[in-house]
């Protein structure tokens, strides 16, 4: 931080020599050169680039991560490299709490979190001191939604018989969950639960170091259910290892998962949306944040883009900067709401 | 045979020139990534993906995804080759995994056998990449399933076994072998917590968020200990430099380190299996069953060499074991291997139960390159020992310098943080006191490795048992790690105190 400090310093002191010279070599008569213009017209980016993913390699997140660089790379939108950097721990908290406290100003930095981030601010255990408005929201890229899975293999075929099972014996069911107990995954298994009269409180909820570890669980019989994004299970389901009972979208998802049916359908009325979104830092310049949502945006649009969306089964969720903002806005509500009444919240 | 039939296939991939070319590189790389402290395989590997990424630009995709991973894949396992390095020559660990090394491979190098030490962690290394290899081959499938039924209460049951046994890391105290130890699980509570995201002793420091780094830690207590000893107890045998009398192992090194390479390398593999644990426990572990097993329990510490061979045996098989979870579940078990699967996600390879039907190519052609690798490690490796193996006997006013600037470098580029080089200061400040006064710091260290594994298992089985603990003797696998933990303490306490009763009985 504080080189980015001396730095701006320095770079400061020689714009003002250059634009002092230039000055006078107007004074002199001579032709005026690029450097007085420099201040206008800016020069972002001058470095490599780190994309901050707040969780464990090979993620939902991670992915996303991995692919906006790619795209980016490939489609030559941005010319300087784009690395990938993992932040694992606390259910992106400590990924957010580093980028908020250490990269207040640095241009060169992103975050690429999820919807978690504003539910750890809300709840009550292990609440994480930073929010979303802590940052300056660049774009949202991706939506996602969560499903419930068991092992193929499982005597559950849909949510009621899985929902019932539970609310006759809840000792008798472990669900695990790739993050803490009253974050995503958790809330994810739990708003059905909710709907279906069982008392959150009486599911017992198992976190794991990721979604890997958790799948793991599953596909070892350490666990009973999953709860987990849709994306994640896409590859697991494909290969008959497990089956999903239901996922957390508004409507039916298409492609593989064509055939299952939503917590509506099931009927839970209740829906749950994982956004994915890019931010910059708390203090970038406009010019940075100008570039990044211009370039985000025409990222959206290439070809190489709507195939990683393909491919993961990631559903386009694009939205502008101020449009994210205001979303994340109303979300916050939303999840205020639903901690409140599991008795979760802060 | 099916897997000979698709394992002749990849060869044919691997020994294409252009990938012969990349596993040469991607070993290259390796080894030195390996030496060199605070660049771990995870940077290393992280740090070559943008690289592998240009150079392979040309290819179709199929096939330089084919060569990216088996270049990245080769930094991964040649790290556990040259990661003993350091460890051996200047008490300094070059990766995590690799600290368990220095308790007697230093000894070795100062008694002027730093040779014998480099060439047998090569040779373990190559049976163990070999054995890990064959493993993935033969036995992938059924292996990754059974690995993945080990619930957390049998996880919890092995690490209570693992601490049970540091006992046998003790010097000249017990007593002051497990203050060590709590010390270590202590420290290691620092952070958030991983289960619930609650900040614990992080005094509202961010730079305390993800908790103490480990390899700063280790770094400290070990090199910079060693060195602030040196400069402070310039005894009479200052300048009286270890000479070398020999590089290569004789026929009794050789004897005397086949059984801890075997046994290394199969803890090592099935450890790497187990998604989590990873390849620094499975050196602590192979470590501690060979001081365990041993005729000579006393020589451990003081230069064994199977307390070299053991362990780098074991790392380099837990990288090999590793491979088969993100390859046959996409389950990485460690932080590499999840680079590793980023790498081929950048590449549309999605790892997981369908790589092998959907991309043969890519998967027999990475399995075939590790076998071609490990044969260059070892013939790469060979040669080098010779090379350094002269740094011992460099004059301790140039090696002190040197191992500072190794020491300060390497952590420093873990985490690029001043805070981490403070740290380190104080670590190696704490080391020499402690050491001084006899408190052995491989269980301090252990203790830090252990801590968050066990505490977030123990979690994990209460809650699934609904708080009962009686789940950790429930579970057979459980019950069966809990009865080796008793035994390990207790047999030797018994016999001791019967050997007391004889001795009493004669006096009498």
């Amino acid at each position: 931080m504080n080189q980015t400090k001396k730095w701006k310093k320095w770079s400061g002191v020689l714009l003002t020599t250059a634009m002092a010279l230039s000055l006078a070599a107007c004074g002199g008569g001579g032709g005026q050169t690029a450097a007085g213009g420099g201040k206008a017209a800016s020069t972002y980016p001058e470095k490599p680039i780190v994309i901050t993913a707040p969780s464990g390699a090979g993620g939902g997140l991670d992915k996303t991560a991995r692919s906006v660089a790619k795209v980016m790379s490939a489609s030559k939108l941005v010319e300087k490299t784009i690395t990938v950097e993992n932040k694992p721990g606390g259910g992106q908290a400590v990924g957010l709490a580093d980028f908020v406290t250490q990269d207040k100003k640095n241009n060169y930095k992103l975050l690429l979190p999820s919807t978690p981030i504003i539910i750890n601010n809300l709840k009550k255990e292990g609440n994480s001191p930073h929010s979303y408005n802590d940052m300056t929201p660049l774009a949202q890229l991706t939506k996602d939604y969560g499903a419930i899975v068991v092992a193929a293999g499982s005597p559950y075929n849909n949510l009621k018989s899985l929902m019932d099972a539970i609310k006759a014996d809840p000792t008798k069911v472990t669900v695990a969950g790739g993050s803490a107990p009253g974050s995503l995954d958790h809330l994810t298994f739990l708003m059905p639960a909710v709907k279906a009269g069982i008392d959150p409180k009486s599911v017992k909820y198992i976190s794991y170091d990721g979604g890997g570890e958790a799948i793991a669980a599953l596909l070892g019989g350490n666990a009973d259910v999953l709860a987990t994004d849709v994306s994640g299970a896409g590859e697991y389901v494909k290969s008959g290892k497990v089956k999903i009972l239901g996922v957390s979208s508004p409507e039916r998802l298409k492609g593989t998962f064509k055939d299952i049916p939503t917590y509506k359908e099931a009927g839970y009325d209740t829906e749950l949306i994982n956004w994915r979104g890019v931010f910059g830092p708390k203090d970038m310049t406009p010019d940075a944040v100008a570039y990044w949502e211009e370039k985000l945006k025409a990222m959206t649009q290439t070809a190489e883009w709507k195939a990683e969306l393909e491919t993961n089964g990631w559903d386009d969720g694009y939205k502008n900067g101020a449009d994210f903002k205001t979303y994340l806005g109303d979300q916050e509500k939303m999840f205020k709401e639903i901690l409140g009444l599991l008795n979760m919240a802060k | 045979m099916d897997a000979f039939h698709y394992l002749l296939n990849g060869f044919a991939t691997a020994l294409q020139w252009q990938n012969i070319i990349f596993a040469f590189v991607g070993v290259l790389i390796g080894t030195v990534v390996g030496v060199l402290p605070g660049i771990g395989p995870i940077s290393g590997v992280a740090l070559l993906i943008p690289v592998t990424a240009s150079l392979t630009g040309g290819l179709p995709p199929e096939e330089a995804a084919t060569s990216a991973i088996i270049l990245l894949a080769g930094v991964y396992y040649g790290a556990m080759y040259g990661g003993s390095t350091t460890s051996i020559l200047l008490n300094t660990p070059g990766e995590s995994s690799s600290v368990v090394t220095v308790l007697d491979g230093y000894p070795m190098a100062k008694q002027g056998r730093a040779g014998v030490a480099l060439a047998i962690a090569a040779i373990g290394s190559f049976v163990a990449g070999i054995v890990s290899l064959v493993g993935l081959v033969f036995l992938a499938e059924p292996l990754s399933d059974v690995a993945l039924k080990l619930s957390p209460a049998d996880e919890f049951s092995l690490m209570i076994l693992g601490l049970c046994a540091l006992s046998g890391l003790a010097g000249k105290s017990v007593t002051k072998a497990l203050i060590m130890t709590v010390f270590g699980l202590l420290l290691a509570t620092i952070g958030m917590d991983n289960v619930s995201g609650v900040a614990r002793f992080t005094f509202d420091m961010p730079e305390l968020y993800s908790g103490l780094e480990f390899l700063t830690i280790a770094v400290g207590v070990f090199a910079l200990g060693e060195v602030f000893k040196t400069i402070l107890e310039r005894d009479a045998n200052e300048g009286e430099i270890a000479k070398i009398s020999r590089i290569l192992p004789t026929k009794q090194d050789l004897k005397e380190s086949a059984g801890p390479i075997i046994r290394g390398s199969l803890v090592g593999f099935f450890k790497g299996i187990v998604p989590g644990s990873g390849a620094t426990l499975a050196s602590f572990l192979a470590y501690l069953l060979e001081k365990k097993i041993s005729k000579n329990p006393e020589k451990f510490g003081k230069g064994a060499i199977a307390g070299v061979a053991a362990p780098e045996s074991a790392n380099n098989a837990a990288s090999g074991g590793a491979m088969i979870p993100l390859l046959t579940l996409g389950i990485p078990g460690t932080g590499t291997t999840a680079v590793l699967m980023g790498a081929l996600i950048m590449y549309n390879v999605q790892p997981g139960p369908l790589l092998f039907d959907e991309h043969p190519t890519i998967a027999w052609g990475l399995i075939a390159s590790m076998f071609i690798g490990n044969l260059m490690l070892l013939i790469l490796n060979m040669p080098l020992v010779k090379v350094f193996a002269k740094l011992i006997e460099t004059p301790p006013k140039y090696l002190i310098p040197m191992i500072v600037a190794i020491s300060i470098f390497g952590v420093y580029a873990v985490r690029v943080s001043v805070f981490d080089l403070v740290l380190l200061l104080i670590c190696g400040v704490v080391g020499y006191f402690l050491a001084k006064n006899d408190f052995p710091m491989a269980p301090l260290v252990l203790g830090l490795v252990l801590g968050p594994m066990i505490e977030n298992n123990l979690r994990r089985a209460l809650t699934t048992s609904n708080g009962d603990f009686s789940i950790f003797i429930e579970k057979p696998v459980s019950l069966v790690f809990l009865i080796i933990a008793v035994l390990w303490i207790s047999v030797p306490l018994i016999m001791k105190m019967r050997g007391k009763k004889v001795v009493v009985n004669v006096e009498g």
